[in-house]
């Protein structure tokens, strides 16, 4: 039986005071390490209310997050941070690297307040950018990049602290197809036996490259499938 | 340590990628800490400037001018009697009197007389005391004595400024022409300080300004008294000596106390600069925290990409925090620069000899640091508050 590197139990999200909206409704999931699944559903769906609170970037109304096992909802902000940033990577779709930093700096920004040296950071963060096929552009900035480029970075991003699962948000909605292709294609590559890749998404040929798709309605999951390799 | 040091750096990263923000902000704190800097250290050195001049005029010199008394229409004066009563005093050691002429134009060399009916030179009537009295040696020559006085023969001590006017040679025979009449001159008297526009002035004995200029009496319209003890006492006993309850009055005064109260003038002057530096400071506080608020919505995108890579609410703030206080040390230190460069040019263009305190220096630039450090306080909690989840608007 592989490690549980996320869990969701019973989890509800409630948005609003007076007038309640639940976008999340008593959701139970786990996701495994090895695993490669897509998340998919239509707008309003819940589904990035739920990758919000895989990535402990939020916290449910009411059940429990365990990401590695632990309860994220009884930690504190600073640790919540900190199992944050070792466990889980992140890819969104508008990459949201940081436009100052070069593609390096922006792998790098992932590697701080670690105990790393600058020299430790700046070798695992160009093993990463390599790892993407972007090790000639280290020292590019976001806007010397194209769209897939940039997402690439993100993707080395998100490896370089060696985290257990990759939760990506429509990680293709701003690319071309061309793109897309490729992103995916790293995707792919990325998986492993210790590490889970989850992708959110409301693009089918997107979701069907994963092997297991949840799929979400009205804030709950309607359906749980594994698919045949494509 | 380790954390510090990349605290620092993503803080000089995020400055340094906008340089003109950057520089704006930290206008506040140069303009602040520059003020008040400059204030301190121009009051310093005008105050040193100032200690010194007192040094040199001594602080038991007394000016004693003659006021008017009942004789309307003619120039005030202290009578010889008036004059020698006051020498008498117990804790006077030298007195001497000095009256201006007037309606005598002086011509040093020929071709200049419509220059110096423009521009005429004092020409003074003096005690043979004055330089001891004043403390002022003579450049060249000898000062007027007894023989000139008695004798009234026509001879003249002129002061630097005119002797360097004239091209006057040290030991040079030569003469001076008062209204046509020539006078030799005798020697040179080096530069008053209590008295500048002695410098270009020409000094006679009193017989010669009875004999040559009609003066009626030999009687001085100054005294200058050098009373080494006892001074503020003998200055207010002067005007009733001089009087003797009669119709002549006296003004004296301590020139060295008119010199202080110049640099109380001074002092409340500078304190008002010092106020106006504060204030720029706090209104530079104002304009860090107002453009690192606008900072922090600016980069809402970055501040929710760095919460989703682990770093903490703390972490962010005290991020922002770092980049308010690189804004006050390097506003503080070039503040500091700029404030001491000021200083350094006044003294410069005044003939003061600059004095800065270091540690007024460091304690300014610890306050501009401190001005940022509370200023940014507010625009780092605003930072660390932003909801990740709000800033990276998912799907």
């Amino acid at each position: 039986m592989t490690e549980t590197v996320l869990a969701l139990e019973g989890v509800s999200r409630v948005y609003g005071e007076e007038v309640q909206v639940r976008a999340l409704d008593d959701v139970t999931l786990d996701i495994r390490a090895g695993e490669f699944l897509s998340i998919v559903g239509p707008s309003g769906s819940g589904k990035s209310t739920m990758l919000g609170l895989l990535g402990i970037l939020d916290l449910p109304t009411s059940g429990i997050v365990r990401v590695r096992g632990t309860d994220a909802t009884q930690l504190s902000d600073a640790e919540r941070s900190r199992l944050r940033g070792e466990a889980i990577g992140f890819v969104f779709q508008q990459f949201h690297l940081i436009p100052h930093l070069t593609a390096t700096g922006n792998v790098e920004a992932a590697l701080l307040y670690r105990g790393l040296s600058a020299r430790q950071r700046r070798a695992r963060a160009l093993s990463a950018l390599e790892q993407v096929g972007l090790g000639a552009r280290h020292d590019h900035r976001p806007v010397q990049m194209s769209g897939g480029e940039q997402q690439r970075v993100a993707i080395a991003r998100a490896i370089a602290t060696e985290p257990s699962v990759i939760l990506a948000d429509e990680p293709t909605g701003a690319l071309d197809s061309h793109n897309a292709e490729n992103v995916l294609q790293v995707f792919g590559d990325l998986q492993s036996p210790e590490r889970a890749v989850c992708i959110v998404t409301h693009d089918l040929h997107v979701a069907h490259a994963a092997r297991r798709k949840i799929s979400m309605l009205d804030g709950q999951i309607v359906a749980d499938e594994a698919l045949a390799p494509g | 340590m380790r954390r510090f040091r990349e605290l620092l750096g993503v803080a000089f990263s995020g400055l340094t990628s906008r340089k003109v923000r950057t520089l704006l902000i930290m206008l506040g704190p140069v303009l602040g800490v520059a003020a008040i800097v400059a204030a301190i250290g121009i009051n310093e050195s005008s105050k040193g400037h100032l200690k010194a001049k007192l040094q040199e005029l001594g602080t038991d010199l007394i000016v004693v001018n003659a006021s008017s008394g009942l004789g309307f229409g003619q120039d005030p004066v202290i009578e010889a009697a008036a004059v020698a009563r006051v020498g008498r005093l117990p804790d006077v050691v030298a007195v001497t009197g000095t009256r201006q002429m007037s309606d005598i134009v002086t011509v040093p060399f020929a071709g200049a007389e419509d220059y110096y009916r423009a521009f005429p030179v004092p020409v003074i009537a003096s005690g043979l005391d004055l330089p001891e009295t004043l403390e002022v040696p003579l450049v060249s020559g000898r000062f007027l004595n007894d023989f000139d006085e008695s004798s009234g023969a026509r001879v003249a001590v002129i002061g630097r400024d005119l002797a360097d006017e004239y091209g006057y040679l040290r030991g040079e025979s030569r003469t001076i022409e008062l209204n046509g009449v020539p006078y030799g001159v005798i020697g040179v008297l080096d530069y008053v300080l209590l008295e500048p526009s002695m410098d270009s002035a020409v000094f006679m004995t009193f017989t010669s300004a009875v004999n040559d200029w009609d003066l009626e009496d030999p009687d001085p319209s100054r005294l200058y008294v050098r009373a080494p003890t006892n001074t503020v006492l003998v200055a207010e006993e002067i005007p009733i000596v001089v009087s003797l309850g009669g119709p002549d009055g006296a003004n004296a005064s301590v020139p060295t106390d008119l010199l202080d109260a110049q640099s109380q003038v001074d002092e409340s002057l500078n304190n008002l600069t010092k106020m106006m530096g504060g204030l720029a400071l706090v209104v530079g506080g104002v304009g860090i925290a107002n453009v690192m608020s606008i900072s922090v919505i600016q980069r809402s995108s970055e501040i929710g990409i760095r919460r989703a890579l682990g770093h903490s609410r703390g972490t962010i703030a005290l991020q922002f925090l770092f980049e308010a206080l690189a804004v006050g040390v390097l506003g503080g230190i070039v503040g500091a620069g700029v404030g001491a460069g000021v200083v350094w040019a006044v003294a410069d263009a005044r003939g003061y000899t600059m004095v800065l305190s270091v540690v007024g220096l460091v304690g300014w630039a610890l306050v501009s640091v401190g001005v940022a450090v509370v200023a940014g306080l507010y625009p780092s909690t605003k930072a660390a508050r932003l909801e990740p989840l709000e800033t990276l608007r998912l799907g």
